[in-house]
C-alpha cells in the first residue's frame, strides 16, 4: 500500500510524521500549484464547490507519483463535502486509475465503517497504544504548525523585515518534517519562539488595524488557493488573526472533545442562527461576533464561491455587521477569481477601516457595512 | 505654484489631472489606452507638459487604475491607490454632500456608499462584463452606431424594447432577436442603456440603501441614454449629478490623495520620461509547477520592478541575470497597435 491524503495548509507535515511511524508508506502529496488546481477543474464537475477540485487535482497527482490508496474524509450532512469523496472515487474510476479510496465518515453514521476506515488508515494490525503514542506526536505538530502560522499572521504587520520572518517560519515547517520524538518537538518550539522574539518590531499591536478572518474550513486557510489574502493584509500593515482551524475542526467532530472556545462561538451565532447549516456556517458567524467584541476594526470572510453553508452565513452577517458596526468583506473564491481584482478590494477595505478608524462614531449603530 | 499629478491608467482609457492646492483642475486629459499603457502614459505626459502653467513645480504624483504600480513606477508616483478610494476622494471633493457613487468605467463597475464624507460601504463589480462599458461599446460597433452617438439615439426613443441584460451573450443574442422582429435602432439602444442599469442594480447595489445625491462618473457617464435610464429607474425621485469632470474623477482623486500624502520630495521622474524607452517583457519560470508568468519592466538594460512572482525569489538583479543568460527567452507584453488618431485627447 502507498497512500496519499490530499492537502489542507500544513496537514501534510503532520502526517508525513504519523504514517511512517505506523509502518504506513505514504507518497506524499506534491506541492500545491496552479497544475494541481488546472487538473482538478478540468477533471471535476463544473458546478462542484472549488475545494473538491483542487483536493482532486492533489490525488490525481500523488496517483501519477505512485500512490494506490486514497486517505479522504467525507459526512453526511447539508455541506456537499460529504459527496466529496464519492464523486472524487467515481471520477477517478472512470479515469482508469485503478486505487482503493478509504473514505473516513463521522462516526455518527455508522460506526462500523468508521472503525474500519481508521483500522486501515493506521496500518491495522499495530497495538492501539502505539498508534495512540503516533497520533499524540502528528497531533502536536499539527496544533504547532498552526501556531506559527497564527504568530506569522500576528507579526507580519510589526516587524521590521518580513523576509526575516517567512525565513523563521519557513525554516521550522521544513524542520517539523523531520520530527521524531516529543523531545524533539519542543526544542524546535523553545529554539522558534527564541527566533521570532529576537525579530526587531518596528510598530506595537495597539496602533495597527486588526481583520480576523472567517470562513470555510478549506479556503479561509489553505493560502495557495485564496491569493493568500492574510500575508497581503499583513503586507498592507494589518494585525490578521484567523478564527478557521484544522485542529479545531477535527476536536469539534465529537461532543466530547470539543474546545469551549468552538462552545462558545456556537453560542454567540444563536440569537442569528439557532439550526445546524452545514459546514462552517454557524462558526462564521459567531466568530464575526467574537471579532467584534474582540474590539476588531473588520472580518474578511472566505468561501469557495457557490459554497451554501457559507452563503446562509453570508446573508447573516450582513445583520449582524450592521449589529455590532463591523465591516465585513465577503470574497468568494474559486478558480475563476480574479487576483487583480481582489486585491483591489482588500486594499480598498484596508482604506475604508483607516479612515474609519480616524473618524469613528461608534453612536450610529445600524448601518450594514458589506463589501463584495 | 504647487501642482499635483493625478493618472488613472485603466483597462480602456488612461486619464491625467493636473491639480493646484486648492484641488482645481489646472489640466487633464482622457485618451485610449490602446493596450499599450506606457505609450498612453507618455502621451499623457507630453499633453500635460504642452499644458503646464508657467512657473508651476509639481510637488506630488498619486496613481491608481488597473495599471496603477507600472504607471507608478514610470512616472514616479509617491503614492499609488487603488481605484475604489481615488473615485471615492474625488466624488467626495467634487460634490460634499454625495451619499452613493455610481462608476461605470471600461472594464468594471463599481458602487460606493458615502455617509458623511466617509466611505462606508462599496462594491465592485469584476467579473461580469455586461454592466460595463465594453459591453455598451461592443454593442454599438455591432449596431453601427459611434459610441459617442449613442446616448443621443438613445434619447430619440418613444419606448425601450426590453432586453435580457443578464449575461452579454444573452443580452446579444436576445438585441439580435428584437432587431429581427423589425424594432428600430433608437428603441434598441435604448433598451440595451436599460438593460445595462438593470445589471448594474441587480449586481452591485442589491441589500444596499441608495440614497441621493448620486455622483454618476466614470467613462460611461458622458452617455446620456445611461443617466436617462438611472433616472427612470428611480422614477426620477433621486437626484443624480454627473460632474462634468466624471471622465477624470479617478485622476483627480489620485492628485488629491498625492497632495493629503504631501511628500518632502516627489519621486516625479520629470517629463524627460517621454524620452525614454520603456519596455514591458515577460518570461515563464518553471522552477515550479505554479510556472509563474514573471511580467518586468525594463529601461534600457536595468529591469525596473517586476511583478507575478508568487515565492518572491526574483529580485530586479535576478531577472537582469537572467535576461542577460537567456535572452531568446522573453516576451514582449505590449502590443499596443499605434494608432494616433484614437489616443488623441477627448477631455478637456
Amino acid at each position: 500500500m502507498r497512500a496519499t491524503f490530499p492537502h489542507l495548509l500544513h496537514l501534510d507535515v503532520a502526517l508525513g510524521i504519523l504514517y511512517p511511524t505506523l509502518g504506513i508508506e505514504i507518497v506524499p502529496p506534491p506541492p500545491l500549484t496552479r497544475k494541481t488546481i488546472e487538473i482538478g477543474v478540468k477533471l471535476a464537475p463544473q458546478n462542484a464547490c472549488f475545494p473538491l477540485k483542487v483536493t482532486l487535482g492533489n490525488f490525481v497527482e500523488s496517483i501519477e507519483k505512485g500512490a494506490d490508496t486514497l486517505f479522504m474524509a467525507g459526512g453526511v450532512g447539508p455541506c456537499r463535502f460529504g459527496y466529496y469523496g464519492q464523486i472524487q472515487r467515481l471520477i477517478l474510476e472512470d479515469l482508469g486509475y485503478k486505487v482503493q479510496f478509504i473514505l473516513l465518515d463521522h462516526p455518527r453514521y455508522g460506526i462500523r465503517s468508521f472503525v474500519q476506515a481508521l483500522r486501515t488508515m493506521t496500518g491495522g494490525k499495530i497495538s492501539p497504544a502505539r498508534i495512540v503514542r503516533a497520533t499524540a506526536l502528528a497531533w502536536k505538530v499539527l496544533r504547532f504548525t498552526e501556531t506559527i502560522e497564527a504568530k506569522r499572521r500576528a507579526l507580519r504587520c510589526l516587524v521590521e523585515r518580513k523576509d526575516a520572518l517567512d525565513r523563521v517560519v519557513e525554516g521550522t515547517l521544513t524542520r517539523l518534517r523531520w520530527v521524531e520524538s516529543v523531545t524533539a518537538l519542543e526544542e524546535i518550539i523553545r529554539s522558534t519562539e527564541e527566533a521570532l522574539r529576537a525579530l526587531p518590531l518596528v510598530r506595537e499591536e495597539g496602533e495597527v488595524l486588526k481583520v480576523g478572518i472567517v470562513g470555510e474550513v478549506y479556503v479561509a486557510q489553505e493560502k495557495r488557493i485564496n491569493f493568500d489574502v492574510e500575508r497581503l493584509l499583513g503586507d498592507l500593515g494589518v494585525y490578521v488573526h484567523n478564527s478557521v482551524s484544522t485542529v479545531e475542526y477535527i476536536l469539534h467532530t465529537l461532543p466530547f472533545t470539543r474546545s469551549r472556545e468552538k462552545e462558545e462561538t456556537w453560542r454567540l451565532a444563536r440569537p442569528y442562527l439557532q439550526r445546524f447549516v452545514g459546514g462552517e456556517g454557524i462558526d462564521s458567524v459567531g466568530s464575526a461576533i467574537r471579532y467584534a467584541q474582540w474590539g476588531f476594526d473588520g472580518v474578511v470572510h472566505l468561501y469557495p464561491f457557490t459554497c451554501m453553508p457559507e452563503i446562509v452565513a453570508k446573508g447573516i452577517l450582513t445583520q449582524v455587521s450592521k449589529d455590532y458596526d463591523l465591516p465585513i468583506l465577503h470574497l468568494a473564491i474559486d478558480e475563476h477569481a480574479g487576483e487583480a481584482g481582489l486585491i483591489t478590494r482588500v486594499e480598498a477595505f484596508v482604506d475604508v477601516l483607516e479612515r474609519r478608524k480616524k473618524t469613528r462614531r461608534k453612536s450610529e449603530v445600524g448601518r450594514a457595512w458589506t463589501y463584495s | 505654484m504647487d501642482l499635483f499629478l493625478g493618472v488613472d491608467v485603466g483597462s480602456v482609457t488612461t486619464k491625467f489631472v493636473l491639480m493646484d492646492r486648492e484641488k482645481r483642475i489646472v489640466a487633464s486629459c482622457y485618451l485610449r489606452t490602446s493596450g499599450d499603457p506606457i505609450a498612453a502614459l507618455k502621451d499623457g505626459l507630453r499633453y500635460i507638459e504642452r499644458h503646464f502653467p508657467s512657473g508651476g513645480l509639481i510637488k506630488a504624483v498619486g496613481t491608481t487604475g488597473s495599471a496603477r504600480h507600472l504607471a507608478g513606477i514610470v512616472v514616479g508616483a509617491d503614492i499609488v491607490k487603488n481605484e475604489i478610494t481615488a473615485h471615492a476622494v474625488a466624488a467626495i471633493t467634487r460634490v460634499p454632500e454625495v451619499r452613493t457613487v455610481f462608476e461605470i468605467g471600461g472594464q468594471d463597475s463599481k458602487l460606493i456608499i458615502i455617509r458623511n464624507g466617509v466611505v462606508e460601504d462599496f462594491a465592485m463589480n469584476t467579473v461580469c462584463a455586461a454592466g460595463t462599458g465594453s459591453f455598451l461599446e461592443h454593442q454599438a460597433i455591432r449596431l453601427n452606431v459611434p459610441i459617442e452617438k449613442f446616448g443621443e439615439l438613445a434619447l430619440e426613443a418613444h419606448q425601450a424594447v426590453r432586453i435580457a441584460g443578464r449575461c452579454t451573450v444573452f443580452a446579444e443574442s436576445d438585441m439580435i432577436h428584437k432587431q429581427q422582429l423589425g424594432f428600430g435602432k433608437a428603441e434598441i439602444v435604448k433598451g440595451l442603456c436599460e438593460a445595462l442599469v438593470r445589471n448594474f442594480i441587480n449586481n452591485l447595489a442589491t441589500g444596499k440603501a441608495i440614497e441621493d445625491p448620486i455622483v454618476f462618473q466614470g467613462g460611461v457617464a458622458a452617455n446620456q441614454g445611461i443617466v436617462q435610464a438611472f433616472r427612470d429607474f428611480f422614477h426620477g425621485k433621486k437626484r443624480i449629478i454627473v460632474p462634468p469632470e466624471h471622465g477624470v474623477m479617478g485622476a483627480w482623486g489620485a492628485a488629491i490623495l498625492a497632495m493629503e500624502y504631501a511628500p518632502e520630495c516627489s519621486l516625479f521622474q520629470g517629463f524627460a520620461v517621454v524620452e525614454r524607452h520603456f519596455v514591458s517583457r515577460s518570461f515563464t519560470c518553471e522552477d515550479c509547477p505554479n510556472s509563474c508568468e514573471i511580467v518586468f519592466l525594463k529601461e534600457n538594460d536595468e529591469v525596473k520592478a517586476l511583478w507575478g512572482s508568487r515565492c518572491g525569489k526574483w529580485s530586479p538583479s535576478a531577472v537582469g541575470k537572467r535576461i542577460d543568460e537567456e535572452p531568446a527567452g522573453m516576451k514582449t507584453v505590449s502590443q499596443g497597435e499605434e494608432c494616433e488618431q484614437s489616443r488623441c485627447p477627448v477631455y478637456d
